[in-house]
């Protein structure tokens, strides 16, 4: 999976927006939107909220845990225990990525959030790296890892599930397996 | 399943993998071996001698290429017999299980664990022992791959990448793949519209070239 269709599912979680339009309930496929109130907050899926703020009809509220003391907490969290800690969000990155791109202006203190938010993604990779090398040292059959995000695993999944697949066949050599060879004549 | 080519990979195992270009490579490595019986009139094809017409005596060292060596092998015939080139004898297991992050896989026989893998069809009674070593190998330089490939973005990558076998490189690059896709994604270029790496070198690409 590319982080492109990462971020396409992201775009499905419900953000705040405040419309300066308005419109009366919209019914989609997936459910129904609104009504647009001008000055009214509203909750919306980001992909819609991003389309409106590019067309200047909305102005973004960032959510809850975008929000420097909150990020601090989770990033000090992060840094203290050895496994994953629950991240405010399935898509925090991705998240983080499209109100920081698009909604800059709406969001205080943007510069020191995308730091914070690139501290705790590091912290979390180099958390996912160790526990992969102790995997692969000690030839376990299974592992479990709570609280990972989709990015997070695409990034480092391609690499590991290969890695595997060769030690795997390496391993399988260890075994004298019964020599179905070619015919002798 | 986004690349315009996807390679086939090594067989790894006791049988080669018949369509992958990195095993056909490493099946083109010589081993050492003897000559067990007189060979007639083959001291050209094995590069011994310099006349078409010369053999060679029994008991005369050989270098000869992998495929060639496992197509001659029987135990029954006793045509040629194989020994283990020194990389995969005791002196050298030994430096690998001492610590294999040193040795120079590339120098060494750009296919270790392919060629190592193939080495296991000749019976010899080293065997498990060198699936072991080979094995181990791979386990102890598993970090030092995914620490390099995933930490130099936009680097030259080079001096990582030169001491490690073709199975290596493979998983360095993919490593490498992992991280470029998510930085460009992250500078936002990841929806930009490229032309594919299939069609950039057609002559007849240029737009402007067309009118007229």
């Amino acid at each position: 999976m590319e982080p492109s269709e990462a971020e396409f599912l992201a775009e499905k979680e419900l953000v705040t927006i405040v419309p300066n339009f308005s419109l009366d309930r919209i019914h989609l496929i997936g459910g129904d939107l609104g009504p647009f109130n001008p000055g009214l907050p509203v909750e919306v899926p980001v992909w819609l909220a991003i389309n409106l703020k590019q067309r200047q009809k909305c102005r973004l509220i960032p959510p809850e845990w975008m929000d420097v003391e909150k990020l601090e907490e989770i990033r000090d969290q992060e840094r203290k225990e050895d496994t994953f800690t629950p991240m405010p969000s399935p898509y925090y990155m991705e998240l983080t990525k499209l109100l920081l791109n698009y909604a800059s202006d709406n969001i205080p203190k943007a510069d020191e959030i995308r730091t914070l938010v690139k501290d705790t993604w590091d912290t979390r990779i180099a958390k996912l790296r160790l526990s992969a090398d102790s995997f692969v040292r000690q030839q376990e059959a299974h592992a479990k890892l709570d609280n990972l995000t989709l990015m997070e695993i695409n990034t480092t999944g391609t690499f590991l599930t290969q890695a595997l697949d060769h030690m795997y066949k390496l391993r399988t050599n260890l075994q004298p397996g019964e020599s179905a060879h070619s015919q002798d004549f | 399943m986004f690349e315009a080519y996807f390679p086939v990979g090594p067989g790894l195992g006791l049988e080669e993998n018949f369509l992958s270009l990195d095993d056909i490579l490493m099946s083109q490595e010589k081993l050492p071996g003897r000559a067990e019986s007189a060979l007639p009139r083959l001291a050209f094809a094995l590069g011994q001698g310099a006349g078409t017409g010369d053999s060679i005596p029994e008991g005369s060292k050989l270098e000869i290429p992998l495929w060639l060596a496992k197509g001659l092998h029987d135990s029954k015939r006793r045509i040629i017999s194989v020994e283990l080139p020194k990389i995969y004898k005791e002196a050298w297991r030994t430096v690998f299980s001492a610590d294999a992050n040193v040795v120079d896989l590339h120098k060494m026989g750009p296919y270790y664990y392919g060629f190592g893998s193939q080495l296991l069809n000749f019976d010899n009674p080293e065997n498990p022992e060198i699936a072991q070593t080979i094995l181990q190998t791979f386990i102890s330089r598993f970090r030092r791959i995914m620490d390099s490939s995933q930490n130099a973005y936009n680097e030259d990558t080079s001096a990582l990448v030169a001491r490690l076998d073709e199975l290596e490189r493979a998983l360095f690059q993919a490593g490498q793949k992992g991280l470029n896709d998510f930085q460009c994604w992250e500078k936002g270029q990841a929806s930009q519209i490229t032309a594919s790496s299939l069609v950039q070198n057609y002559g007849k690409r240029k737009f402007t070239d067309m009118d007229g």
